[in-house]
C-alpha cells in the first residue's frame, strides 16, 4: 500500500503542477488586476506603472508564474494584491466558515438522499417514488440563486410581514459563538444546498439499490427466508453503498471551495465569496491560493477514496 | 463498511473543528468598561494648557444603547486610503481616521481637524500659491488620549512620500518640498511647484482621503501597506473607533471619547458586508440592516416601492456616464499623440460625431430607465460649482442628425445603413461599441442602438466584464490599445478639476507602444485643448481657474469629442428608524456620522 501511495503522490504532484499552470493562465487572462484603477483620476500614469512594477505584473507571464510557484512550494501562497494580507491567512480566516456550512449541508444531503433513495428503490414506480422523483428533479433543476432568494423572500421577508416567526436574511450581525444563533443562521443556506444536492445523490442511491436488488445473492437471501428489511439493510444497501463512497470521496474536496452563490446571497463569509470577490479583481495570488487548496484536496481525497475502497470492498486490491 | 464511512465523516468534521480553532481571531480593541459621560467638543478658544482628553478607550456599548447596522457590498481592503482606492476604505476612514478638512452637504470645503480652511484672505494661501498654511484646532486628541498635533500631519506626509512605503498614489504629495511645524497647531506646506489641487491633500472627499496618521503609533515603521495598524487601526481621530473586525463578515465601531466634534449620538455602528443587493433589499425590509448605500440607478423604482418602511434617497453626483469616439491616429498631430492604430475613420468628421450625439434620445432613457432621477449633463463637471453653466445639452433631433450625415456624405444604403467616402475608402456607418456587462449599460446600449438605427447608423454593442474592459495596455486592453470604435463608462473629475483631466485628454498621455502606461483612452490629441487645460492649472486663484475651465468645457462641447449620457447618482435605501444627517455627493453619507441617530 505504501508503494501505491508513493506512486500516486508523485503522479499527484504533476497533476497539481498542470492545474496551477492552467489556473494561472486563465486567471491572468481573465482580468487585469489594475483594471479597477483605469478611470481613477487620482492615479497618474506613473503611479499605475509603478504599481504594475511593484506587483510584478510587468514581468513576462512565465516569470510571474514561477515566482508564485517558488513561494508556494515553500508553503507561502503570497500576498494579496489588494488587501496586502498573506493569502494563507485570508484562507484560514474563511475556511472554517465554509466547512461549517458545507459539511453540515453534505451530511444532511447524504442522510436525506439515503432515505429518499431507499424509499424510491423499494417502492419503485409507486406514487411515492414518482413524487420523490418529481420533487428531486424540481430541486435539481432550479438555479441556486432562485432557491436562495425565494427562500429568503418567503421565510424572512414574508413571514415577518405576516407576523409569523421568521428567519434571518443573513445580513444581520450575529454572535457566531452562540449555538442557537449559529443554527438559526444555518437553516436557510443549508436547506438551499440540500435541496439542490439531494436529487443527484438520491437518484444515484436509487439506481444502485435497484441494481443490487436484482442480483442473484439477494434472490438467494430472500429464498432463505430473510425478511425484506434484513435483505435490504444487510445485503442490498451494503453493496449499493460501494459506489457512493467514490461519489462522496470526490465531493468532499469541493466542500472546501464553498458555495459561491449561497454564500453571497446569505452574506456568509466563506471561501466561495473570497474566491469570487478576488477573482473579479484579478488578484491571482488569492485565486491561485484557493484553487491550489481545492486541487490538492481533490487529488488527496482521490487517493484516500481508493484506499478506503479496499476496506469497504475486500475484492479490491491496490496492487 | 459503516464504520469506515463513520471514520471518513469524522475526519472531515474533525478537520473542520481544527481549522475553526486555527482560524485567525478577529481583532478586538479594548473597550472602556464604563461609558464616560457625553463630552462636548473642546472650545476653539480654550488654551492648550487646559486641554485634557476625555478618555483613552472607545466608549463601551451600554445596555439598551442606540445602535445601527449598515450593509456595504464590499469589505474595505484596509482603512487608510493611501494604500487602496476603494470607496469603502474612504468611507470607513471618514468614520475613524479623519483629515484636515472635508466637503459638506452643499459641496463647500469646510474644516475638520483644522480650525479653518486656508485661503488668500486668512493668509493660508501665499500670493504665489506655493505655500499653504493649515491651522489645527487646539485640544485635539487621538482616541487613546495622545495629543493630535501638527507633528502628525508632517509625519503623514513623510510616510506618503517615503520610498520605503508603497502608497497607490503620491499625486500632489510629491509636489511638497518640505513641511514646517512652527507649533503644535500650525502646519506649513511648501510646494516645489504650483499645485492648485492642494485641497485634495490631507483632506477627505469623494475621490480622495487624506487621513492623518498617528505618529505616536507608527513612528519608525516602514512598509506601511502591510502594517497591522493600517489594516485595522484601534486608535482613531474620527467619531468612531473600530473595536471588532470579523474578516469578510462585519465591523463594529464604538464612539471615540475624544472626537473633536463631541461624542457621537449613536452608541454603536456596525457594518455588515453584503455582496448581493437583493439580500440588502430583503434585509432592509426585515430590519436586519438600517441602510444600504450601494443600490444602482436601476434599483430606484424597486426601493421606492418600499416606502414608507424603507426610504429612497437619490443623490446626483459629479460622476458621469459617457460614450466616446476613438480618435486615434497613427500619424499623430504635429508629431504628437501617435496611436498604434487609427480609430474609426468617419469619427474624424465633427458632423458625424455631432449627428450621433443628436441621434441619441438621452432624456428618454433618463426618464424611463433611470426614473427621471438624474440629468443629461452638458459637460464633464455635472452637479459641481466648476460646471460651465452657459452650456446646455443638445436635445434629441434625429432630423438634424440625418441632415448632418447627409452633409458629411453618408447616404442611406439599401440595407438601411449609411455609407460614404472616408479618406478615399467606401465606409459604412457601422461600428462596435464596447462597455461592461452592467445591466443598466446593457439596457441603455439597446436603446441607443434603436435610436441610431433610425438615422441609418449601425451601433453594435459588445459587453465585456469590467476586469477585461478596463485592462491596461500590457494586458491587452482594447481601449489603451486603441482597438475599439466607440466605448462608454463612468468617470468624474472632482473635487478639484485638475484631477485626472490632463492625463485623460492630453496628447502626450495617449497610450502606445512607447508609452504603454498612457491614460488617454480617448486617443484625442488636440493641441488647442492641451493649451486650454494647462491654463486651468497655471493659477492658484479659483476665479481664474474657473474661467479657464469654462473654456475647456466649451471646447470639448463644441468639438463633440464625447457624448455625455447622464450624471451618475448615488442611490441609498434606509429604514425609517435610522436618521442620517444631511449629506451631499461630495461629502457622502459618512462625513458627519457623529450626528446619525435613531428614532
Amino acid at each position: 500500500m505504501w508503494a501505491y501511495i508513493a506512486r500516486r503522490s508523485i503522479q499527484a504532484l504533476f497533476t497539481l503542477l498542470i492545474i496551477t499552470i492552467l489556473c494561472f493562465i486563465l486567471t491572468r487572462l481573465s482580468a487585469d488586476p489594475l483594471a479597477q484603477y483605469a478611470t481613477n483620476p487620482n492615479m497618474s500614469a506613473a503611479d499605475k506603472e509603478a504599481l504594475r512594477e511593484r506587483l510584478g505584473l510587468n514581468q513576462p507571464m512565465p516569470v510571474q508564474y514561477f515566482r508564485w510557484l517558488g513561494l508556494a512550494i515553500q508553503g507561502d501562497l503570497g500576498i494579496s494584491f489588494f488587501s496586502k494580507q498573506p493569502v494563507g491567512l485570508m484562507i484560514t480566516q474563511r475556511l472554517p466558515n465554509t466547512l461549517k456550512l458545507m459539511v453540515t449541508a453534505e451530511i444532511i444531503t447524504i442522510l436525506v438522499s439515503l432515505f429518499l433513495g431507499i424509499i424510491s428503490a423499494v417502492k419503485q414506480y409507486s406514487l411515492l417514488d414518482n413524487v420523490i422523483t418529481t420533487f428531486s428533479f424540481i430541486g435539481y433543476s432550479m438555479p441556486i440563486f432562485f432557491i436562495a432568494l425565494g427562500a429568503m423572500l418567503i421565510f424572512a421577508v414574508k413571514f415577518k410581514e405576516w407576523g409569523w416567526p421568521y428567519l434571518t436574511t443573513g445580513a444581520d450581525i450575529w454572535d457566531q459563538k452562540d449555538p442557537m444563533q449559529f443554527i438559526k443562521h444555518m437553516i436557510l443556506p443549508v436547506s438551499c444546498l440540500v435541496i439542490i444536492s439531494t436529487a443527484g445523490y438520491a437518484r444515484f442511491i436509487r439506481t444502485s439499490i435497484l441494481e443490487v436488488l436484482g442480483q442473484d445473492y439477494v434472490r438467494t437471501a430472500r429464498a432463505k427466508g430473510l425478511s425484506n428489511r434484513m435483505v435490504l439493510y444487510k445485503h442490498a444497501l451494503r453493496n449499493a453503498a460501494l459506489p457512493l463512497v467514490t461519489i462522496i470521496g470526490l465531493d468532499i474536496p469541493y466542500l472546501l471551495g464553498g458555495a459561491l452563490v449561497t454564500e453571497s446571497v446569505y452574506a456568509w463569509p466563506g471561501m466561495g465569496r473570497l474566491f469570487w470577490e478576488y477573482a473579479q479583481r484579478g488578484d491571482f495570488p488569492v485565486v491561485l491560493g484557493v484553487l491550489l487548496i481545492i486541487s490538492t484536496a481533490v487529488v488527496a481525497f482521490t487517493i484516500i477514496t481508493d484506499i478506503v475502497y479496499t476496506f469497504v470492498d475486500p475484492r479490491i486490491r491496490l496492487n | 463498511m459503516k464504520r469506515n464511512l463513520y471514520v471518513l465523516f469524522s475526519l472531515v468534521v474533525l478537520a473542520s473543528v481544527l481549522l475553526s480553532a486555527c482560524g485567525a481571531k478577529a481583532t478586538e480593541a479594548p473597550v472602556a468598561t464604563e461609558a464616560p459621560a457625553a463630552t462636548e467638543a473642546p472650545a476653539a478658544t480654550e488654551a492648550p494648557a487646559a486641554c485634557a482628553p476625555t478618555g483613552t478607550e472607545p466608549i463601551a456599548f451600554p445596555d439598551g444603547g442606540k445602535s445601527v447596522t449598515g450593509a456595504w457590498s464590499q469589505e474595505p481592503d484596509n482603512i487608510t486610503p493611501y494604500y487602496t482606492q476603494m470607496s469603502y476604505a474612504i468611507w470607513i476612514a471618514q468614520l475613524t481616521l479623519v483629515g484636515l478638512a472635508e466637503w459638506d452637504e452643499n459641496g463647500n470645503f469646510v474644516p475638520e481637524l483644522a480650525a479653518e480652511v486656508p485661503s488668500a484672505d486668512n493668509g493660508g494661501v501665499s500670493a504665489d500659491g506655493l505655500t499653504i498654511t493649515w491651522k489645527l484646532q487646539p485640544c485635539l486628541f487621538w482616541s487613546d488620549g495622545e495629543p493630535l498635533t501638527s507633528a502628525d500631519v508632517k509625519y503623514t506626509w513623510e510616510q506618503v512620500v517615503d520610498p520605503a512605503n508603497a502608497p497607490l498614489s503620491r499625486v500632489g504629495y510629491e509636489k511638497i518640498s518640505s513641511v514646517d511645524t512652527p507649533d503644535d497647531q500650525t502646519v506649513v506646506l511648501h510646494f516645489s511647484e504650483l499645485y492648485p489641487g492642494w485641497q485634495t491633500l490631507f483632506t477627505q472627499g469623494p475621490n480622495n482621503s487624506g487621513s492623518i496618521l498617528p505618529k505616536h503609533i507608527l513612528e519608525g515603521q516602514t512598509g506601511l501597506e502591510s502594517n497591522a495598524f493600517i489594516h485595522n487601526p484601534n486608535v482613531g481621530s474620527g467619531p468612531f473607533v473600530i473595536t471588532d473586525w470579523v474578516p469578510g463578515d462585519s465591523m463594529t465601531l464604538l464612539p471615540n471619547p475624544n472626537f473633536h466634534g463631541g461624542r457621537a449620538k449613536l452608541d454603536r455602528v456596525q457594518i455588515k458586508f453584503v455582496p448581493d443587493p437583493e439580500t440588502a433589499l430583503a434585509a432592509l425590509q426585515t430590519g436586519d440592516v438600517d441602510w444600504y448605500p450601494d443600490f444602482s440607478e436601476g434599483d430606484i423604482e424597486t426601493v421606492n416601492a418600499l416606502e414608507p418602511a424603507v426610504h429612497l434617497l437619490v443623490v446626483p453626483g459629479s460622476d458621469f456616464e459617457h460614450y466616446f469616439f476613438n480618435l486615434g491616429t497613427t500619424a499623430g498631430v504635429d508629431g504628437k499623440g501617435v496611436s498604434d492604430v487609427d480609430g474609426f475613420c468617419p469619427f474624424k468628421n465633427i458632423n458625424v460625431r455631432k449627428a450621433i450625439t443628436l441621434g441619441i434620445n438621452r432624456q428618454a432613457f433618463v426618464d424611463s430607465l433611470l426614473s427621471g432621477k438624474t440629468t443629461v449633463p452638458a459637460t464633464q463637471w455635472p452637479n459641481s460649482s466648476w460646471t460651465n453653466s452657459s452650456l446646455t445639452p443638445d436635445a434629441y433631433n434625429p432630423d438634424e442628425a440625418a441632415r448632418l450625415l447627409d452633409e458629411a456624405g453618408y447616404t442611406l444604403g439599401a440595407d438601411g445603413i449609411r455609407e460614404g467616402d472616408c479618406d478615399g475608402k467606401k465606409t459604412k456607418l457601422s461600428f462596435n461599441f464596447e462597455t461592461t456587462t452592467k445591466q443598466i449599460r446593457v439596457d441603455i446600449a439597446l436603446a441607443v442602438q434603436s435610436d441610431l438605427a433610425k438615422i441609418g447608423v449601425e451601433f453594435k454593442p459588445i459587453h465585456t466584464p469590467a476586469g477585461t474592459f478596463f485592462a491596461g495596455y500590457t494586458d491587452g486592453g482594447n481601449m489603451p490599445l486603441g482597438k475599439y470604435d466607440m466605448a462608454g463608462y463612468t468617470t468624474g473629475f472632482y473635487p478639484d478639476p485638475m484631477s485626472g483631466v490632463l492625463d485623460s485628454y492630453a496628447c502626450d498621455t495617449i497610450p502606445n507602444k512607447d508609452k504603454p502606461s498612457g491614460t488617454n483612452n480617448y486617443h484625442i490629441c488636440d493641441p488647442q485643448l492641451d493649451e486650454l487645460m494647462a491654463a486651468v492649472n497655471a493659477s492658484a486663484d479659483p476665479a481664474v481657474r474657473k474661467t479657464a475651465l469654462d473654456a475647456v468645457q466649451q471646447h470639448i462641447f463644441d468639438q463633440y469629442y464625447v457624448v455625455m449620457m447622464y450624471a451618475r447618482a448615488n442611490v441609498y435605501g434606509y429604514v425609517d428608524r435610522f436618521v442620517p444627517a444631511p449629506f451631499g455627493f461630495f461629502s457622502n453619507l459618512n462625513w458627519n456620522a457623529e450626528l446619525w441617530d435613531v428614532k
